[in-house]
């Protein structure tokens, strides 16, 4: 039977977790827009394709999406820089408060923003709030035949119809590599893992790692260079840092 | 029984002078009495006259519907999920929460029409409260349909409660969705009593005067209500309190409904004159509902031209007029200072709104909402005439139901990801809509058959405090003050 | 793990175990150690166990780059790049990652099969009989009238038809594929031939230069070694010792390489040699250099007037690759698929003479010979391919082995591989996959998919260091497939005579370690053995074997410029648009059957799932065609019917689509989608053989239908047309 003095052992649970604030840099200079992020994504967090008909209807489920526009008119016409659109795991997430039941909370231990899905009832209030449209839905059951399953990742939760879902910054990833480390009795060493998207990146346009360490890579890049966040104004403190680049 | 103060009638006001008895007698219920047992009869017969073949094909139509419509749309989308409706990204909300909104909007008017008339005393309201304040929970009804169906998950709705359990989950109190369940229940609850407290001297009336299943129906709902001094006196005391007290839960309801689009960080939505702005839109749809009703029941039910008259419509259409004011002026306020504003973001909407393809919408919404009832419920001939005012109301219904579409899916076309930017079509969300009318209409139906849709306590407490009285060759109305 | 018994029936066994237990020892002092924890925790935040990981090579494109599979239980979960691999360190495409789902795909050949030519349906047959028809095959016909067709990869399987070849006179293998086809690789050597004298495939080191003019070459999306040259590119902009490099590109249609330049020149198609020409001379001249031979012929103001580039931007841009010391010109892509595409080829080489780069960094170079590559050994051109299909419809070909190429749906269709087929007796496929080639074949005996094969591929370009990549089951075979070395192995036993001994080989491992046994001997590798077994055991590890140095070779550029180059104008076929087909920088050859990889949206237009037709807003207009409008396009040879999306970077004069659609076979995910380009095609070749894809015009109907092509960008219009506003 659960007691009041279980509460004690949720609280421990927080005050020992590690801490850490991940981020991310992107150089969107660099970014071919090749789309390998985006597939390696999808194969780490079993993310469901949806078919030609839902996918045109814009319910595709890409976790991550690279982003392009067109400027200008012919013969002068640029492509606006690729894009790479993640959650950005903001520091004061708009999504956060607008759930009735606690579905996507923030994270103590990581600074991110969790999704639980067995916890949605699928209200999408967060995904409206979300200024950077990054959230899927699960609009049905998106089948799979068989054996196509047999490449599900263990460490991800399947999700069914009725459940909001975004990127986690691979925290299936952030777990292991911080488990591993607490095995050998050591810090997570930057560089040591990677989220799907950076791992596969051919131009190696995603850097990922701890924004609170100003050792990492990643706050190397973010002091160095000239990144952007993107709807700064909106007081969300996202995560992620663009480099426009050019 | 208070003291007697001389009183002009609002209504009967600019009709004095040479007019004689008949002609009061004719225009106004409060001065046309029947004998108290005549009435009676007259409401049981509407009640109880056998339903003809026409009541019964209505009946089978909708009934049809609902079952199609409703419930096996609503199925299949369960199993389904929310893939056969229209939403999408980035217009996550779609028509369940147009049809949620608009039927919340509806209800507003039952407890607008019965509870601040009634705090103010306003005499018209008598013959028609019942109808308004059934049109308050049937429409709760669909709204909460339509919430439900646009969950992801609707069968884990229990989990939006505040119950105990074991894992120490609470809903989150920061939600607007949150807000909205427990102020939609707590309207939900009172409006439902304060249905029912006026309703007791009326069944027990029909108590009286019925056998068999329906004596046993009335009884029990009665509560062994006899109609004695202490009996009355309670009545009054809990409708008095209900009257003040759910004016501010309805006011409350709608605001918190709005919120669920102020309190979002999206252009066109956040915008504090919401609140009242809603619930203003609530009350123009709400009226408009209103008198397509009366219209209905005085046109199909016996005996009810006698209870509602030219001049209900007349009171009500002026009502109607004045919330399209100051409906088109909220909207102008929010439209002007949005404009205003100059935010990219949404001054692409605004445009969006009114260029994009959705933009005869638009128009249709400011035609219907301001210009068709500016027309016309100006002319006292024209707004008392009952079908030109039920096409009014329709208008307007539709228009505020466009209202809702242009704030939800086509608002939520156009976000700071203009990558993402996105048409809505719907799709099961049309059957699921119309089950929804439906089913309102059908329980209207049962009622009419079930309960005494006049208050005929009401009308009658109304008609003995109305005196014509002559003071030389004027005819003055005089009423006297109830307690 | 079977599949009645689940992992979750695991969990709830243990469950009830776990349960019994605590009322069993309820009293005595186990049951403080028994813990039940409900499921609340998210799986992310549980840990299930250790994976394990193998090193193997990718498949899905010839390029060769080495990945890393993580399996669990016995399924493969993920593939990564192996960071060891000097070709791709630890990167991969969208292709790469997508390769479990050709792995898993529900829609692959499970048993030995055999059917009449182009009946869906067919009959399972088991693997005796199946040897035993490859091995009748062998032995029952003349060794010339065996022939053997093979994918683009420089592999083990193709190392050992060509023993068996060479041993017992049968044909030597071809090989062949779309993707070699698109990138006009025979021309590619062999201009490289004329100006070098010596054929081989170049390699340009973008990474190193400064000014990059690429004359359409798609070296970002499929181009020979995607990956690689990915990251020739991010050196070129990011490499910390230089400035940020600049990247022109010259194309009629804007490709995904394009969009990342910082200058387009949309060129007249088929003006690409005498540009480059030009740009020579104003190079030259801008430097007030005496003009080399090769650049005197050509006239700029002309060459301006016929290719749309105005002079004042020819003459920008050849001072501007004048004046930069890290200079390099790269052709490629559609401008070599022309009637002129050697001439387009060796004039744009030829720039690289401006600078002088060749063998420098930032420079050209060829590409270094993979360990085990005696010599330099390019996949069929269009004109070979038309000559083997030529010997089958006259019946020269009694016997047709096909493996790993798809010809009757990568080949256009006026070359007709598929009638050609009547002319073979028996056509035996080894597809994994149930594609168009495979329907036509008399038996289909499914090869193992990559990821449970053994082998190895040599590398042929990308990598500086000669790179021999390993490849070894991540899993253990998912259907009743087997190795074809293994079938031709037993087969082989079976015929008896020269087969025999020419293979005597136990297995297809065998087979494997004999031929890397040589590499134990040689100097310089990543690691070294003592005995064979220990050698492929670190080769499997990790993921072959590569010299820990090594060097491009130098092109020999004494002559060059001291030559006539042809600026001629390509001639097109009669017709209101030029075409350019382009490969789909996301399906490539063979990936429309990977769900998600239709998924990706292509990083120009973002459309999924579907085909369109890529027409200039401007010339959309004048036709009245607005975006998802169905057209017929009509060539010569054929017509197809695809949407259109108006595409804003292509000439008013062109028309573009993407290969790697339009499958009538293949599985549920190609099936019936979209349409494929080569039906258009015609059989015209440039002067190295390879096909002058882009080098037709078309006509466009109107059908007055409307296609819907899924797009993951906002359907209101690139510019907003939604919002009703004027563009």
């Amino acid at each position: 039977m659960a007691t009041v003095t279980d509460l004690k052992i949720t609280e421990l649970k927080l005050s020992e977790a590690e801490g850490g604030k991940w981020g991310m840099v992107i150089d969107q200079d660099i970014c071919t827009g090749c789309q390998a992020c985006v597939a390696a994504c999808a194969m780490e967090n079993n993310v469901s394709f949806v078919g030609d008909v839902d996918s045109g209807y814009g319910r595709s489920m890409h976790w991550i999406r690279i982003e392009r526009f067109w400027e200008g008119e012919y013969p002068e016409v640029k492509m606006t820089p690729n894009q790479p659109m993640m959650c950005q795991q903001c520091g004061s997430a708009t999504c956060e408060p607008v759930c009735p039941a606690f579905a996507t909370v923030h994270s103590q231990a990581e600074q991110l923003n969790l999704q639980v899905y067995n916890r949605c009832v699928g209200t999408r209030y967060c995904a409206n709030n979300c200024p950077y449209q990054v959230r899927s839905f699960n609009w049905r059951d998106y089948e799979r035949p068989e054996p196509l399953p047999n490449q599900l990742n263990p460490d991800v939760t399947v999700r069914t119809r009725g459940v909001m879902e975004k990127c986690t910054f691979c925290i299936q990833r952030i777990h292991k590599a911080q488990d591993n480390a607490k095995a050998e009795g050591r810090e997570v060493v930057d560089g040591e893992f990677t989220t799907a998207c950076a791992q596969a990146c051919p131009a190696s346009a995603i850097t990922f790692g701890r924004v609170d360490d100003s050792e990492s890579l990643v706050s190397q890049l973010i002091k160095h260079g000239h990144g952007v966040k993107h709807l700064e104004e909106l007081g969300t403190l996202p995560n992620v840092t663009y480099f426009k680049g050019g | 029984m208070a003291e007697m103060k001389q009183h002009t009638d609002a209504h009967a006001g600019g009709h004095h002078g040479g007019h004689t008895e008949e002609h009061f007698r004719e225009k106004h219920l409060m001065l046309d009495p029947l004998p108290r047992g005549q009435m009676n009869d007259m409401v049981m017969e509407s009640m109880t006259e056998p339903p003809t073949w026409r009541y019964w094909t209505v009946f089978a139509i909708l009934s049809v519907i609902v079952a199609y419509g409703l419930f096996y749309s609503w199925g299949k989308m369960i199993v389904e999920g929310l893939g056969i409706a229209g939403v999408n990204r980035p217009a996550y909300w779609g028509i369940f929460l147009v049809n949620t909104v608009f039927w919340i909007g509806i209800s507003h008017a039952g407890t607008f029409i019965s509870a601040i008339l009634r705090v103010f005393k306003a005499e018209f309201r008598r013959p028609f409260t019942r109808a308004a304040e059934l049109m308050t929970t049937f429409g709760l009804v669909q709204a909460g349909f339509s919430i439900f169906m646009h969950m992801g998950r609707v069968w884990l709705a229990y989990w939006l409660m505040p119950y105990p359990n074991e894992r120490m989950l609470w809903p989150n109190m920061h939600s607007p969705l949150s807000w909205d369940l427990l102020a939609i229940t707590t309207y939900l609850l009172s409006s439902t009593m304060y249905l029912f407290l006026p309703l007791i001297p009326d069944v027990a009336m029909a108590r009286d005067k019925s056998t068999g299943w329906r004596k046993t129906l009335y009884k029990t709902l009665a509560l062994g209500f006899r109609g004695t001094e202490g009996e009355w006196a309670h009545l009054r005391n809990a409708m008095n309190i209900f009257a003040f007290a759910i004016i501010p839960v309805m006011f409350s309801v709608h605001t918190i409904v709005s919120w669920d689009f102020a309190a979002a960080t999206r252009p066109g939505w956040n915008s504090t004159i919401f609140g009242p702005y809603f619930v203003v839109g609530a009350l123009h749809s709400g009226m408009g509902a209103v008198i397509v009703v009366l219209a209905i029941i005085r046109a199909t039910m016996k005996h009810m031209k006698y209870f509602i008259r030219p001049e209900h419509f007349d009171a009500i259409g002026k009502l109607m007029l004045i919330i399209s004011m100051a409906w088109a002026y909220f909207f102008f306020n929010d439209y002007m200072v949005q404009w205003y504003g100059g935010d990219k973001w949404t001054k692409q909407l605004l445009h969006f709104h009114e260029a994009g393809p959705m933009g005869w919408m638009w128009f249709a919404m400011l035609i219907f909402n301001i210009a068709i009832p500016w027309a016309i419920l100006w002319n006292p001939k024209w707004r008392s005439t009952p079908w030109l005012v039920s096409i009014v109301g329709i208008l307007i219904n539709f228009g505020m139901w466009f209202e809702r579409y242009i704030i939800i899916p086509v608002s939520l076309t156009i976000n700071r990801m203009p990558f993402t930017w996105r048409m809505y079509t719907p799709g099961v969300e049309i059957p699921l809509g119309i089950g929804t009318l439906a089913f309102f209409a059908l329980l209207y139906m049962a009622a009419s058959k079930l309960i005494p849709l006049i208050p005929v306590w009401e009308v009658q407490e109304g008609q003995m405090a109305h005196k014509l009285t002559k003071y030389g060759r004027e005819t003055v109305v005089t009423v006297s003050e109830l307690e | 793990m079977s599949e009645q018994f689940s992992r979750r029936d695991f969990l709830k066994l243990a469950g009830v175990g776990a349960a019994t237990t605590a009322i069993l020892t309820g009293c005595g002092p186990a049951s403080r150690y028994v813990k039940r924890e409900p499921y609340m925790q998210m799986p992310e935040y549980n840990y299930n166990g250790q994976s394990t990981y193998y090193a193997t090579t990718c498949r899905e494109c010839p390029a060769g780059c080495g990945l890393v599979v993580r399996t669990m239980q016995g399924r493969a979960i993920k593939t990564e790049g192996n960071a060891n691999h000097p070709l791709n360190l630890g990167k991969t495409c969208a292709r790469g990652q997508a390769t479990l789902h050709g792995l898993y795909n529900p829609d692959r050949v499970t048993d030995p099969i055999k059917r009449s030519r182009g009946d869906a349906s067919s009959t399972n047959v088991d693997w005796d009989s199946a040897t035993q028809t490859v091995a009748d095959a062998l032995k029952n016909y003349k060794p010339e009238e065996i022939a053997f067709l093979m994918g683009t990869a420089p592999d083990h399987l193709f190392d050992f038809v060509s023993d068996l070849a060479a041993a017992t006179g049968i044909n030597a293998p071809v090989r062949f594929g779309a993707l070699s086809m698109f990138e006009a690789r025979a021309t590619l050597s062999k201009a490289a031939e004329n100006l070098f004298g010596k054929a081989g495939l170049p390699f340009f080191d973008i990474g190193g230069a400064q000014v990059v003019f690429s004359f359409g070459s798609n070296f970002l999306e499929t181009w020979l070694s995607p990956v690689s040259y990915t990251r020739g590119f991010v050196g070129l902009r990011e490499a910390k010792t230089k400035q940020r490099g600049y990247l022109v590109q010259f194309e009629s249609r804007m490709s995904q390489t394009g969009t990342k330049a910082d200058e387009w020149i949309p060129l007249k198609p088929g003006t690409e040699a005498m540009v480059a020409l030009a740009i020579g001379r104003l190079a030259f001249e801008s430097r007030g250099d005496a003009l080399p031979r090769a650049f005197v012929d050509v006239d700029p103001l002309d060459v301006a007037s016929k290719s749309g580039v105005k002079l004042e931007t020819l003459e920008r841009l050849a001072a501007m690759f004048a004046a930069s010391a890290g200079s390099l010109a790269i052709p490629g892509g559609p401008s070599l698929g022309r009637s002129n595409g050697l001439a387009v080829a060796e004039a744009v080489l030829a720039l690289n003479a401006i600078p002088d780069n060749f063998g420098k960094p930032g420079g050209v170079y060829f590409s270094v010979m993979a360990p085990n590559e005696t010599e330099s050994h390019r996949p069929a051109s269009t004109q070979e391919m038309q000559e083997f299909v030529q010997k089958m419809a006259d019946g020269k070909f009694k016997v047709l082995f096909v493996h790993g190429v798809n010809p009757v749906f990568e080949l256009p269709k006026a070359i007709n591989f598929k009638g050609a087929l009547s002319g073979v007796e028996q056509v035996i496929s080894f597809a994994t996959f149930p594609d168009e080639t495979a329907l036509e074949a008399d038996f289909v005996f499914p090869d193992h998919h990559g990821l449970e094969s053994w082998g190895y591929q040599r590398v042929a370009t990308g990598s500086a260091q000669p790179v021999l990549s390993g490849s070894q089951p991540v899993v253990s075979p998912f259907y009743n497939t087997r190795a074809t070395i293994d079938v031709l192995l037993a087969a082989a036993q079976l015929a008896g005579g020269t087969f025999a001994s020419a293979l005597p080989f136990k297995d297809e491992v065998e087979f494997l370690q004999g031929k890397l046994t040589p590499l134990m001997s040689e100097a310089g590798g990543f690691f070294s053995a003592a005995d064979i077994n220990t050698f492929s055991a670190y080769f499997q590890q990790y993921g072959g074997w590569w010299k820990l140095d090594g060097a491009f070779g130098t092109p020999d550029s004494a002559d060059v410029l001291n030559r006539n180059l042809n600026g001629a104008e390509s001639e097109f076929s009669e017709g209101e648009f030029f075409f350019v087909p382009f490969v789909s920088p996301i399906l490539a050859e063979a990936g429309a059957n990977k769900p998600w990889l239709q998924e990706l949206p292509d990083p120009t237009t973002t459309v999924m799932w579907n085909t369109w037709v890529e027409i200039n807003p401007e010339t959309a207009h004048e036709l009245g065609l607005e975006n998802e409008d169905l057209v017929k396009i009509v060539s010569e040879f054929g017509e197809i019917e695809a949407a259109v999306y108006k595409y804003p970077p292509i000439r008013p004069d062109t028309i573009a689509m993407p290969f790697g659609q339009g499958h009538t076979a293949y599985g549920r995910y190609a099936e019936n989608r979209g349409v494929n380009p080569t039906d258009l095609l015609g059989q015209q070749v440039n002067e190295a053989g390879d096909l002058a894809f882009a080098g037709m015009k078309v006509k466009i109907e109107k059908t007055g239908k409307k296609l819907p092509i899924p797009r993951l960008e906002s359907i209101m219009g690139v510019y907003g047309e939604a919002l009703g506003e004027e563009h």
